[in-house]
Order: C-alpha cells, then structure tokens, then sequence
C-alpha cells in the first residue's frame, strides 16, 4: 500500500515555500478501518488551525501524521518544505522542528522538570546543558512555572505538567507546534492556565494546529477552523462563520451538543 | 491399569488417552536411556576428535600434569585436604600414574567428577585418566569405550541401615525406602535384586554421595545401598556411625578399576603397568621408605631388578624413564600401603584387606608380572 | 545456641579433638579449611592475588552501587577497567605466574562466576529484550529463539554442554578454558532470564512515553537510553535482583564439571575421614555465606527501589 515518494514537481516546491504544512490527497486505514480520507489541507506558515470534530473521527490521527506518529498510505505531506517518506533521515529532521502536546501530558517521570525540557536540546540538537538549561529556564518563566524545575512530574498538578510539556516542546525552537487535545484531561480550573499560555504563545508567530473543543480559544487565536467526521473534512472556515454560520448539517448537529454542555 | 480407564471412557477421550500412552511410551524409553548413558554416549560419537590429537602420553608430558578424574568426596578415596591438595585411595593412584610419567606424585589435575558426569568427562578430554570407584562391566567396556585398568578394589554392594530399624538381613527389606545414586551399577543391581527376590521398595535418586548421606541422615530413605567400601566410608561419615549397620549380604560383584578412553592403547598400558607395579611391589616387599634405597644398589634378584630399572628396559618400552616404578611407589607406596593409609584399620573405615590382599595371603590381587 | 558457641570447639585437628573438648558444634573443621573454602585450590603463594582482586572488586563496586560518593564520575570510568584487571590478576601471565583456572574453588570461584554473570547478563539481558520487541523480523525471531531455547534447557545441561560437548566442535588442539566456557554459559543463562524480566518492565512503559520521545526526534537508541530502559529498569528491580540471587545460587551446579564451589568444597570435606559426621557444621557455614551474600543483594534491591520511588513520587 505504501508508495513510493515522488520528486517533488514545480509547482509543489513553489507551493512548500509558503506552507509550514502541505497534505495532498492523504489517505490512510488502519487494517480495513478507513480513517483518513481524501484530506487536502495547507497550513500557511504562521497560521493557527484548530480542528473539532467528533470522537473517532479521526482528529489525532490526522495531527498525528504530520510528524509520523502514525503513517500515511497514500498521498503526500510535506512539512518544512521536507516530504515525509520512509527516510528515518527525513522523519528526525521534521520531527526536530515539529513539537508535539498530548493530552496526557506525557512527561517522563524519571526526570525533574527541567531535565524533562532539556532532554531533546542536549541529545537531539546537541546544545551545551549551560545553554540547554538557560533555554529551558526562559520557557518555564514563559509558562510561569520557572520554580517547579527541580521538582518531578509526579509532585505537578495537571495543569503545572501540561505547561511543562508546552515548555518541553518549545525548547526545541519548533517552527510548528501540535496539540492534541491539551486541556481535556485537566479540571477546569486547570483550563484556563493552558489556555493563556497557548494564547500567548500565538501571539508569538508560531504555526500552530490544534485539536481541541475549546471555543473561546478558537475564536480568539484561531485563523481556521476545520471540522471532521468520519475521516472526512466536511467544513473549514473562519472561527466567526464556522460557529455562528455552520454550513454542513452534521457541524450544525456537533455544535449543538457540544454548545448544549 | 492404564487400559481400565480407557475401557471406561467413551470414544473421543479412549482415542486421546490412548495416544497419549503410546506417546508416553516412547518417553518412558527415552527416559529410560539413564542419562548418564545418553550423555557418554553422544560423548563417545564424537571421541574420535579428541583421540585424533596426539596420543595421551605426549599431551600429558607437554603439559607437565595429569588430568586425573576422581570422585568429588569420598571419605578414604578421595578428600582435599586443608591445604588445597587431595587425599585419598583413588587419589594416590593417579599420584602414582603421575610420577611414573613425569617424575612426581605432585603434577596432578584433580578434576572431581559426579557418578553420572564422569564418563562423558573422560570422553570429552577433560581428563587423562578416571579413578573413581567404578565398577568395570561389559556395557562400560564396550558401550562406553573405556578401556579399564587392573581391578584395584574388589567390592560388592551392600545395604546401610540404622541399627533401630531392627533388620538384620536384607531380605527383610521389603517395602524399604531406598536412597541409590544415580548412573551406578548399584542403581541397577538394587533393581535386579528386589525383583529377584519379589519384594517392593521405593528409591530415592540421589546424585552424589553427600547428598545421599543428608537423604539418609533426614530419614527421606531409610536404606542406603552402594558399594561397601563406600558404605563403610559412609558410615563413618555420620553422626554417630555405632547406631548403623551394614547388613551381611553383598548383593553384587563390584570390581573398581581406572579406565581411559578407547584407542590409545599406549596409555591404557602405562596406567595398567602402573597397577599392577603398585600390586607387585607389596609382593616383593617395595616400600615407599625402602624403594629408593633399593634402587641404589641392584642385588641379584632379578624380576626385582626389572621392577627397579637397574635390568632390562621395562621402562622405555612404556615409553617412560626406566625408573618409572620407583618413581611411582616412591610417591604413594606399594598397595598395601595405600589401602592401610586410607581404607586399613587405623582409619574411620577400617576395613579389612579381604579379597583384597594379595594372592599369597588369600586374597585376589594377583598382578601380570614386569618382564 | 549453647551447641553453635558456648559448647562449642573452635580448635582442634579432627573431630575427636573437637568432641574430646566440647560437647557441641565443631567449628574446628573451618578454621582448618578456611583457605580450601575461600581459596579453593589456588596456589597458596599466589593467593594475595586473589585478596587483591577483592579489594579491587569493593572500590569498584562501592561508586557503583552509591550515589554520594565522591569523584564518582571518575571512579565510575576507572570501574571499565576492573574486569581486565581482575581476570589478568586471577589468571595470571604478563608477568604473573599463570594459574590454571581449575585451580579456582570455594568462596573465589562463586564471586567469579556471579559477578561476571550479573555483569555481563544485564547488558545482554537488556539487548535481547529490546531485540525481541524489534520491528526487524531477523532481530526478533533471532531474539525469541535465543531466550526460548536457554529458558527450556536446564542450567545444568548447558554447563554439561560447556564441560563436555563444546570440545568436539572445537578444532583438534583448539582448548578453550573449562571456566571460561562455564562463564559464558552460565552468563548466556542469566541473559535469557533478565531479558523476559526487563521486557516485562518495557512493556509496562506506556506508550505515551514512547511518542513523546519519537515527537522530539531522539534517536532509537538515545529514547531507549534516556527515557524507556531506566523506568523500565526501575520496575524490574525485583526481578532482577532475584535473577541476581538465582545466577549466584546456580553457581553451585559447577561441580558437576569438577570444578568445586564453596558447597562443593563441604561436600568433599566432610570427606576427609578426620572430619567426617560434622555436617552440620559445614553446611550451615557454607549457607550463612550464601545468606550473607544474598541478602545483601535483596536489602540493596530494596533500597534501590524505597530511593527511586521518592524520587519519582506521584
Ligand atoms: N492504532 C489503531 N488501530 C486501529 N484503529 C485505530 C487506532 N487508533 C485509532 N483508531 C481508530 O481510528 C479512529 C480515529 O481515531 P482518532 O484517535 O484519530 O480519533 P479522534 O478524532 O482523535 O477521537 P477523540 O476525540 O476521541 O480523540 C477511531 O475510530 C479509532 O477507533
Ligand atoms: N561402583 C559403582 C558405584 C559408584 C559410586 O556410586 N560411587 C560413589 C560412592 S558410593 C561415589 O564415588 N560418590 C562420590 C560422589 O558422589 O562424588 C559404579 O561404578 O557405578
Ligand atoms: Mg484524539
């Protein structure tokens, strides 16, 4: 099933210029289970996307593809202008400058805080630890938890981790940042405290495509929101149009539960 | 009573059972095959490699020590010492071999060896020569591919038991739980004779003969049979050795010899020659303390004079110095000195010369003569 | 208890002597065979040899088993060398006296035999593991067969196997040293079993942590390193350790290709006909030594295990 990557033609090169992320006619199935179908989706450099769509529709998996967490059968991604193929080469390279925030946070409980952000620029972008801790230092002031460095994940609240995996990830420097679903394992309470790091980083000129339910962050940082069922993009707009004008009925019926809750 | 089952079972199940006992068939013959034999005989397949080297003699004399296989303990055959050397009957054998070969009763190899492991061990090349309490019998002779040396102990198989069990005679044994080790003729001779005499017993497989004694001493067996000499060994190996008995019969024939490989008849000589001049010498009254002084100055006997190296050339057709013999009784002594030291009166064993003194005074030690 | 010290004989040449002073235990047997129990058969001439090794196995081991020591860094890399050190020593040749390795017995001969084991199974251990979850089907299978075959073969098979079989798929006058081949048994063994301890850890890993380190862009090698084998490692401590605790008591089974171990050496001891019936006396020595040693490793898991947990508290 898998293909071959073709050399890239003209008009993509041109294309990959613009675009932090290009997906072409994507496809992928788990066994006989169809999960992504037909995606087209460019993701302007700078641009911040955010995707809702029901459970199972195929939201993560889609994100997911982006830094080969999970792998395409067919189509094209193009991530940094570098097609992602089977060249482990090439998957490193883009994963360096994709991050990634899961929704469980998935911080790496051996280490302290601060060892959990400067994992990846010592071994990866082989930074010096003076360095690697300054950087890191900078980005947990940014996520305002600059105290909590030494201690563990496990002595975190839910919130407190998940700013901690924000300031993982930008400590590699990504020119693109995932999210899949940061603030539905936390307390309310919680949210909030993510959600204004998240905001103040959008300000910041960082591409960034998030999957999340959250409408208020929607409407503010959003740039497009893109809608799934099925495996399917059914409906992309701008936030305003897509919440107060949905034009697809199954939209109008997503939206209706989740504005119900 | 595997076949009433079966009657009773309908006829899916009666199919799986009776698979299941043709299959459990085949397992019994394989386990049947004692291990020991399985083992020495996948050792003996492959001999011919090791033999294919250059001959005993040579490896022994390039290396400047014996590789000798004895017993891993047994109180008056073979024992280390505190000070990091061997005692023992067996043990001064292949003192003896050594100092024929090379000079000196102290360029030995020990290597201690289990009843089950020590053929494949010879086999294997991992010694030159096997002392060690083993019955010579067609199967080892032939099966195995050993060649054994002169008989050096007559023995046969006794039964221990404490002395409060009340038994006097072994065939009141019935029903007796028995502790044997494994890979022993007497494993099979114990076999033989309950059935010859039909009475039923329970054996208790054991691998060495400490583990045969913390058996016994814990009462999980309430007999211990193997060779008597080691029986006696065993006895007074125990806690209080007056509260145990060895019973009268001896239920065997259990001639102990060394052996070597197949195939290196040169060496089965010089371990043989080596026997037999330890068994002359107590006929012609060698000592340990007389030999060397002997050797000083021939006298006009001259089967001594052989014996000696000062006449003929026994030695060289050994392919040895010519005073290879004095060497050898030098080292250890003549037999009777080493089963005195070891075995005689004076030691924990005290057993008597019995069939083993010499055929002048009655016993069945009757050595070839040098000549 | 008045029969272990105050009825006991501590001095004496056999065990009439003993009885004939005190009515309790014989502890004079291991006073005479101290050397024989700790030594073996190793040249007594050469023995310092043997004391040194064991000093040197202490400095090495102390920076390895505890974090606040001081320079640990260095020590930890001088620590490389111990193994080449220690077998040249024991060994001899350049410059020393060579000592046949059948000479090694007792106390000497199990430290050999264990710590080479534990030091040698643990990285294998770890390999095989990873190994068997390895998506190149060659690497796994090779895996899966390796740990199979040696968990469904008895350790004392393979010994036999090393003691005996080896030799003929040698070439003629090809030796290979007996210790040297029951070293790599019994190591080959240990590996086998922590390979399915450590597994068992892996796969306790959840897979969130796999995909953060693969969403950073470590390597495979750098993610197992850094992120997956020391929790894994972590929940495998006891299993480890008990691997430890069963390798060390294995080495008993060398005797059965001659080489004696401190078990052996009672054994064959309680041989000697001056100190034959004083079982009791032997075995129970022979068994506070392995108790010491075992129990030592089983309260080190523990506090390994008690330190990890504060760290990484939840
Ligand atoms: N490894 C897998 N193997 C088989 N099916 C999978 C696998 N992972 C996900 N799926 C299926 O693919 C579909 C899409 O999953 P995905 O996780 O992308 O959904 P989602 O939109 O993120 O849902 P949610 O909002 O619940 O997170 C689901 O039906 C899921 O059951
Ligand atoms: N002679 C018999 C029996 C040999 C035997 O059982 N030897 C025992 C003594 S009874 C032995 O040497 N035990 C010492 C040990 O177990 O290491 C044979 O050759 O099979
Ligand atoms: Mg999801």
């Amino acid at each position: 099933m898998t293909q071959k990557p073709e050399p890239m033609n003209e008009e993509t090169k041109s294309a990959a210029e613009n675009y932090a992320v290009i997906m072409r006619d994507v496809h992928k199935w788990y066994g006989k289970f169809h999960v992504l179908k037909n995606i087209n989706l460019n993701v302007g450099v700078g641009e911040k996307i955010v995707v809702c769509g029901p459970s199972g529709s195929g939201k993560s998996t889609l994100i997911r593809c982006i830094n080969r967490l999970e792998e395409h059968q067919q189509g094209e991604i193009i991530v940094e202008g570098i097609e992602l193929s089977h060249d482990i080469k090439n998957i490193e390279s883009i994963r360096r400058e994709v991050g990634m925030v899961f929704q469980h946070f998935n911080l790496f409980p051996h280490l302290t805080v601060l060892e959990n952000c400067t994992l990846a620029p010592i071994w990866v972008r082989k930074m010096p630890l003076a360095e690697a801790n300054a950087v890191a230092m900078k980005y947990l002031e940014r996520v305002k938890i600059p105290e909590q460095a030494n201690k563990y994940p496990g002595q975190l609240s839910g919130g407190q981790q998940q700013r901690v995996a924000i300031a993982r990830s930008l400590c590699m420097k990504p020119r693109i940042l995932l999210f899949d679903e940061p603030t539905s394992a936390l307390d309310p309470e919680m949210i909030k405290e993510v959600l204004d790091v998240m905001i103040q980083l959008a300000s910041e000129g960082i591409t960034m495509i998030c999957v999340t339910h959250e409408m208020g962050f929607a409407r503010t940082v959003g740039d497009r929101v893109i809608f799934m069922d099925n495996g399917e993009i059914i409906e992309e707009n701008n936030p305003d149009d897509f919440f107060l004008n949905p034009q697809h009925e199954r939209t109008k019926l997503f939206l209706s539960q989740i504005l119900d809750h | 009573m595997g076949n009433t089952v079966v009657l009773h079972k309908g006829g899916g199940k009666n199919l799986i059972l009776s698979l299941n006992s043709r299959r459990f068939v085949l397992l019994k013959k394989i386990a049947g095959m004692r291990a020991t034999k399985f083992l020495a005989i996948i050792a003996v397949l492959f001999s011919f490699t090791v033999v294919a080297g250059a001959g005993t003699l040579e490896d022994v004399k390039a290396r400047g020590k014996l590789n000798c296989i004895i017993s891993s303990g047994l109180a008056g055959f073979a024992s280390p010492d505190g000070k990091g050397g061997w005692q023992g009957f067996d043990v001064d054998f292949c003192r003896a071999v050594a100092a024929a070969v090379l000079g000196s009763g102290d360029k030995v190899n020990f290597v201690p060896s289990t009843n089950r492991t020590r053929f494949a061990q010879l086999n294997a090349g991992e010694g030159d020569i096997l002392f060690r309490n083993t019955t010579e019998t067609l199967s080892r002779d032939a099966d195995l591919k050993l060649t054994f040396l002169p008989i050096n102990y007559y023995d046969g198989q006794g039964f221990l038991v404490p002395r409060d069990l009340g038994v006097t005679s072994a065939t009141q044994l019935a029903g007796a739980s028995v502790c044997v080790q494994v890979g022993t003729t007497t494993e099979l001779n114990l076999a033989d004779y309950f059935r010859f005499n039909k009475m039923d017993y329970e054996h208790l497989n054991t691998g060495t003969n400490a583990e045969s004694i913390i058996m016994y001493e814990s009462k999980r067996c309430n007999v211990y049979t193997t060779d008597a000499s080691a029986l006696a060994s065993t006895r007074a190996a125990l806690k209080k050795p007056s509260d145990h008995v060895i019973l009268p019969e001896i239920i065997s024939k259990e001639p102990l010899g060394g052996a070597v490989r197949h195939g290196d008849d040169r060496w089965a000589d010089i371990g043989k020659w080596v026997v037999n001049a330890l068994i002359i010498a107590e006929e012609m009254g060698i000592t340990q303390k007389n030999v060397k002084e002997l050797a000083k100055k021939p006298g006009n006997n001259p089967s001594m004079n052989r014996f000696l190296g000062t006449e003929g050339s026994m030695g060289e057709m050994l392919g040895l110095d010519k005073d290879w013999a004095v060497n050898a009784v030098s080292a250890v002594g003549n037999y009777g000195e080493i089963f005195e030291r070891h075995l005689g009166f004076n030691t924990p064993l005290a057993l008597p010369r019995g069939l083993n003194a010499s055929w002048k005074s009655g016993g069945l030690l009757y050595a070839a003569p040098i000549r | 208890m008045d029969w272990l010290f105050l009825d006991a004989a501590f001095t004496g040449g056999s065990r009439d002597e003993c009885s004939a002073k005190a009515g309790g235990a014989c502890w004079a047997v291991i006073g005479e065979r101290l050397n024989l129990f700790t030594y073996g058969f190793y040249p007594a001439a050469e023995r310092w040899r043997v004391n040194l090794s064991f000093v040197l196995l202490i400095f090495t081991l102390i920076p390895i088993l505890f974090e606040k020591v001081p320079y640990r860094k260095y020590a930890l890399h001088i620590a490389v060398a111990f193994p080449f050190v220690t077998a040249w020593l024991l060994v001899g040749g350049l410059g020393l006296t060579p000592v046949e390795t059948d000479q090694f017995g007792g106390f000497m001969l199990t430290l050999v035999i264990g710590i080479t084991g534990i030091g040698f199974s643990l990285p294998i251990g770890i390999l095989l593991a990873l190994g068997r979850q390895s998506r190149l089907r060659a690497i796994q299978i090779f895996s899966i067969g390796f740990i199979e075959f040696i968990r469904g073969v008895p350790l004392i098979t393979l010994l036999f196997v090393a003691s005996t079989m080896l030799n003929y798929f040698l070439p003629p006058g090809v030796t290979f040293d007996l210790l040297l081949r029951v070293l790599i048994m019994v190591t080959l063994f240990a590996s086998a079993y922590m390979a399915e301890v450590i597994r068992g850890g892996l796969q306790a890993i959840p897979k969130g942590q796999f995909e953060a380190a693969d969403s950073m862009g470590l390597h495979y090698w750098s993610a197992m390193r850094l992120i997956v084998l020391p929790q894994a490692m972590k929940i495998s401590i006891p299993g480890i350790v008990n691997t430890f605790i069963g390798l060390y008591k294995d080495t008993t089974l060398v005797i059965i290709i001659g080489l004696l171990d401190p078990l052996g050496i009672g054994r064959a001891s309680l041989a000697d006909t001056r100190w034959t019936g004083l079982s009791t006396e032997v075995y129970l020595f022979v068994a506070i030594f392995f108790f010491i040693s075992c129990f030592g490793m089983a309260r080190y898991s523990q506090h390994l295990e008690n330190k990890l947990e504060t760290e990484h508290k939840r």
